[in-house]
């Protein structure tokens, strides 16, 4: 008995981290299963076993408890089947580890969407320069005719944009599978909802190309749009994505102190 | 514990009300849908492609191939009622805006809007036509009959493809290699399925939604209904359609489908060179598949592809590498040549597809810019085109440095030679060249072990495709897999030993020492 305690406790325990956990986890967050990463795993298992280890050898009685069984079916005459059968077990999964840790591995290079770059000061649009920092929409001046130039917008993303980002403005058109890594998400609250519509209109304007060289790789095949529509046509596209996916732009100090 | 208890009595008392609603409202319930509300619903999300008022007249119209449906004129492509019945079911139109039409536009819009939102857009969208006008929601079409696929009905199966001539539009392998002109009533061009691609299907591919396709074809397109009692001339039995269906499901070919995440295509080495693009070789390797997109990003923009998917093989030996390109192709475009011109809608230019690479394979992460790379990051192209009829197809290589911004390599040096097939729906393209060549400045000098940006262009010469209108991905991988070295077999093989023999001691030595 003493030999079965701290397996199944170790059992246990590894029951509690694998299954426990998530299952905590997946009440407070429904529809979810959020698993304790491998890493931390080994190290609570490497601490468990240790522990139980430890705690059971604590007593004469209790270490002869546990290497007692160990030592007998090593040395038993009458055990000779079943000592085979562990020293089988123990030398092929011992191979089998340390062949999981040889074997070669090709993961692809991880594709690095950086979703915010540091936008430059100015850019060179439509042939003129604009002043990043503290450009605003001039359209979202003219209140009396937001839905019109929302829907003027719309029109400019379903002939342009929608092939990529989507009905949804979900980054999943209907050509988006080509592309690695996939177009952006305007749904998605890390993207067009954490940035100024200037921002997000020099995006549009220069495109991949004209993101800035330090922070590559640019893995983007965002085209240079200030070269096929026209600037109103831009912003008007901006109001659209927007407006469609239900996100507000963030207005910065700058923006705000100029009203 | 009251708290928990009461807790748990809430959550069960939910559960079975919810099972109770899930149960008995289900489709029929919803199928009352609010037109009003539908409207608005359609005005935010639909009118884009669908039109203002459903006549297929919206801003996205034209860009579109298959064009979005026009809902004044009330007549759908996919039916699942009963073929003596003229206008679809409900639940047809409800499953199109569930699901989406793979393949095309049409997304699936289950995930933003609610079951109710939907069966609202179908009241309206049917409100938009006097098709259905007071008629009753029609019925299924019969399912009950359903043969169970087997190696026997599959050859029935097969059989009734060939008595129906199924074969004359969807190609004798399924792939959709057309032999005669196709266009729908309204005119415009309409291709065939490819029935390899089942995931393409735009009315789904569940054995019962094509039986129906079958027995129902497609109204007012090329592909008629086989049901016995219609006046269709070309008629199939209910057992036959079965059988049919079953055939047509034993025809899918999963590595033409792309999979989720993966972008690298391996090569893999071997002593002796593929002759060709039909050496048996090729049919050992594994091919990568890619989704090819036309070119949206510069003028001239394209956006009417007709292949969508490339698949890839590589090997290599300590001289020369080899790609086996493989892609879906209905049309043989061989300009001049009759059977290419039959069913040519325009003018016919030669089928093509290209290999680019970067010239540098670049040490950090960043790539040339996808798009014909620029000055300071050319990109090495080796391309294949299926010539005409007074030129044979040829294959070169070139050099960009931006887009337009074209040299010709030099294809003698590198040692590139190159050879097509089609068959079937199917072109096979080998490339070939020397590992490394002389010209560094020309040539990609592909090294083993290292993952190399590598992209793929395609042209369907018969559907208009030229100069920049073509199908293309953005940069996948390309891994030279090193062979294995003998470590990955020596290290475990020691640790067998290892393990083995020092047990055996110690039991030895325990034995030994046994009170």
């Amino acid at each position: 008995m003493h030999f079965l305690k701290p397996i199944i406790g170790v059992f246990v325990a590894y029951l509690l981290i694998k299954i426990g956990v998530p299952f905590l986890g997946s009440l407070s967050h429904p529809g979810t299963w959020p698993v304790v990463p491998t890493a931390v795993m080994k190290m609570y298992l490497f601490f468990i076993i240790a522990g139980a280890f430890l705690a059971s050898t604590f007593s004469d009685e209790g270490y002869n408890g546990l290497v007692g069984p160990i030592v007998d079916l090593y040395s038993n005459p009458s055990k000779a089947t079943l000592r085979l059968c562990a020293i089988s077990a123990v030398s092929l999964l011992g191979c089998w580890v340390s062949y999981q840790y040889v074997k070669p591995s090709f993961e692809a290079p991880v594709e690095l969407r950086s979703v915010h770059p540091a936008p430059p000061s100015s850019a060179n649009m439509w042939g003129k320069t604009f002043e990043l920092q503290t450009l605003k929409n001039p359209l979202r001046e003219d209140k009396a005719n937001f839905a019109k130039n929302v829907e003027e917008g719309g029109i400019v993303y379903y002939k342009n944009c929608f092939y990529c980002h989507g009905d949804k403005q979900d980054g999943k058109g209907h050509f988006y599978q080509a592309f690695n890594p996939i177009p952006a998400n305007f749904v998605d609250v890390g993207t067009i909802a954490m940035l100024t519509e200037s921002f997000v209109f020099w995006r549009i304007g220069t495109g991949g190309p004209g993101l800035p060289g330090e922070g590559a790789p640019w893995a983007t095949a965002m085209p240079v749009w200030h070269t096929m529509i026209s600037e109103e046509e831009a912003w008007k596209a901006v109001m659209f994505i927007y407006e469609q996916s239900g996100n507000k732009p963030r207005v910065t100090a700058t923006v705000a102190e100029k009203k | 514990m009251s708290l928990f208890k009461n807790v748990r009595k809430t959550g069960l008392a939910m559960a079975t009300l919810f099972a109770v609603v899930t149960i008995f409202a289900a489709p029929e319930a919803f199928a009352a849908g609010d037109a009003k509300k539908g409207e608005a619903i359609y005005q935010k999300r639909c009118w884009w492609c669908h039109g203002k008022k459903g006549a297929a007249d919206g801003p996205a119209t034209t860009f579109l191939i298959p064009p979005p449906r026009d809902f004044t004129l009330g007549m759908y492509k996919y039916k699942s009622s009963d073929p003596k019945v003229e206008i679809p079911r409900d639940e047809d139109l409800f499953k199109v805006i569930t699901n989406g039409m793979p393949g095309t536009g049409m997304p699936a819009w289950n995930d933003i809007l609610t079951e109710q939102d939907r069966w609202d857009v179908v009241a309206y969208v049917k409100s938009l036509t006097d098709m259905f006008g007071k008629t009753a929601n029609p019925p299924q079409i019969d399912v009950s009959k359903k043969i169970k696929s087997s190696a026997e009905s599959i050859e029935l199966g097969k059989k009734a493809f060939q008595t129906a001539k199924c074969f004359e539009c969807h190609g004798q392998v399924g792939k959709g290699d057309l032999t005669k002109k196709l266009k729908e009533d309204s005119g415009i061009r309409v291709w065939p399925r490819n029935l390899t691609k089942p995931w393409t299907f735009r009315g789904g591919y569940t054995a019962e939604d094509i039986f129906a396709r079958v027995s129902n074809g497609i109204p007012n397109t090329p592909m008629p209904s086989f049901a016995a009692d219609t006046t269709s001339s070309g008629k199939l039995s209910v057992e036959d359609r079965w059988h049919v269906v079953n055939y047509v499901m034993s025809l899918a070919e999963p590595t033409s489908k792309t999979v989720d995440g993966q972008t690298v295509v391996k090569g893999f080495q071997r002593d002796v060179m593929p002759k060709d693009e039909n050496d048996a070789v090729w049919n050992e390797t594994a091919s990568t598949a890619y989704f090819l997109a036309p070119q949206i990003i510069q003028p001239e923009r394209f956006f009417t592809p007709a292949n969508d998917l490339i698949k890839v093989k590589a090997l290599y030996n300590d001289k020369e590498i080899a790609f086996l390109l493989e892609w879906d192709d209905r049309t043989k475009s061989i300009p001049g040549d009759p059977t290419a011109e039959l069913i040519a809608w325009d003018t016919i230019s030669p089928d093509q597809v290209a290999i680019q690479t970067p010239v540098v394979i670049p040490s950090g992460s960043e790539k040339p810019y996808f798009g014909h790379g620029d000055a300071a990051h050319p990109v090495a192209m080796m391309a294949w085109n299926s010539g005409t009829t007074t030129a044979p197809a040829a294959g070169m290589t070139m050099i960009y440095s931006g887009s337009g911004k074209r040299t010709p390599g030099d294809a003698a040096a590198a040692g590139f030679t190159s050879s097509g097939t089609y068959k079937d729906g199917t072109w096979k393209v080998m490339m070939k060249r020397k590992l490394v060549t002389a010209n560094k400045d020309k040539d990609t000098q592909f090294e083993v072990g290292r993952f190399i940006p590598i992209a793929f262009a395609n042209w369907d010469g018969s559907n208009g495709e030229k100069g920049s209108k073509h199908t293309m991905t953005s940069w996948a991988w390309l891994l030279l897999q090193p062979p294995t070295g003998k470590e990955v077999y020596l290290v475990p093989l020691l640790v067998l030993v290892l393990l083995a023999g020092g047990q055996l001691a110690a039991a030895a030595y325990l034995k030994k020492n046994r009170k």
